[in-house]
């Protein structure tokens, strides 16, 4: 494993399957569907683009209506929050 | 039905996935409680042609969304409000703002309307996405079932920092007593509370891609042939490349 596997098996496949569905590249993505089956098996490759589903879905019902974080996200995130200036970015959108 | 929704699918799939996604496409063909089943499988057909609109490109190319002005491509059936309601949270969802929501508000989009049609627009995306996941193309949609929209709008629904009124966890009774049944009611669980039978359909394909609400927080089991680690990695993968604040 390396550092952009996030620690966890197969994890450089996962990320490589995320990154060609949301790029929508046809070639992207049959070759990471490729290497992903050969890491996790047919049935992992079936539960990952169930859960890639969710997210490229949840994400836009977060974005779109705008709902807020939890107070306990708030404050377990307030550091990196701060560190990276991420409250000021989205006070700022448009 | 559902065991004819993906025939060329080169491994099994789990049943569960298979009917939840038959009753999605079933759920986005019957009438709503703001939009007709015509009108919801438009703006399906929509949220997929958002993915060719030359000018959402530029939109979603150029440093703010409100640095350039343009016509989107679109399928000419539904109101210039909604086809800009579709393909932004299609093709720009992060840059979505307060603003954008209020405008859309003001142009005649009732609250109520926007929560449906977002509704409609990520259960679209969710399959589509799917599909596209398992190397096939999106199935096609289904047709619209007859009948008119209920004009179902909750009485404990109000606004508690979202853009959109919700029904807060410990409000929810009478026809909505069941809302948060299993959940913990966290705020993305209540996003599409102002139009209930939305929040219902989209948790049941969650909990049938993903897993249910508490499935997510028994580390002690692995209900998936990938693992908790794995499946919460590929999420924020996903989650951060689109840009997702939440």
């Amino acid at each position: 494993m390396t550092s952009a596997d996030g620690g966890v098996p197969a994890g450089s496949e996962l990320a490589a399957f995320a990154e060609a569905l949301v790029a929508a590249d046809p070639g992207q993505l049959a070759a990471a569907i490729s290497t992903l089956r050969q890491a996790v098996g047919d049935a992992g490759w079936v539960d990952a683009a169930g859960v890639a589903a969710t997210f490229n879905a949840i994400d836009r019902v977060a974005d779109a209506t705008g709902i807020p974080l939890e107070p306990a996200k708030v404050d377990l995130s307030a550091d990196l929050r701060a560190a990276i200036g991420l409250d000021a970015f989205r006070d700022g959108r448009g | 039905m559902s065991t004819d929704l993906y025939p060329e699918a080169k491994t099994p799939i789990r049943d569960d996935i298979l009917q939840h996604h038959a009753r999605a496409l079933q759920h986005i063909a019957a009438p709503g409680a703001w939009f007709s089943g015509t009108e919801r499988v438009a703006i399906a057909a929509e949220t997929r042609l958002a993915l060719e609109c030359p000018f959402c490109q530029t939109r979603k190319d150029a440093l703010s969304p409100n640095a350039v002005s343009g016509d989107h491509t679109h399928g000419g059936v539904l109101s210039e409000t909604l086809v800009e309601v579709i393909h932004r949270i299609t093709t720009d969802p992060a840059r979505l703002s307060r603003s954008w929501y209020e405008g859309i508000l003001a142009a005649g989009l009732a609250d109520a309307a926007y929560v449906e049609a977002v509704s409609v627009v990520i259960h679209t995306i969710s399959l589509d996405t799917f599909a596209r996941g398992i190397g096939l193309a999106p199935r096609p949609l289904p047709k619209a079932t007859d009948g008119a929209p209920s004009g179902y709008r909750p009485a404990s629904a109000r606004h508690t920092g979202a853009y959109v009124p919700v029904i807060p966890p410990g409000d929810e009774f009478g026809d909505e007593a069941d809302i948060y049944d299993g959940m913990i009611g966290a705020n993305v669980q209540q996003a599409l509370t102002l139009v209930p039978d939305e929040q219902r359909s989209w948790f049941k394909l969650v909990s049938a891609q993903y897993l249910a609400s508490a499935q997510m927080r028994d580390f002690d089991q692995e209900p998936r042939a990938i693992t908790h680690a794995q499946m919460e990695f590929l999420a924020g993968r996903i989650s951060a490349l689109n840009q997702c604040l939440y």
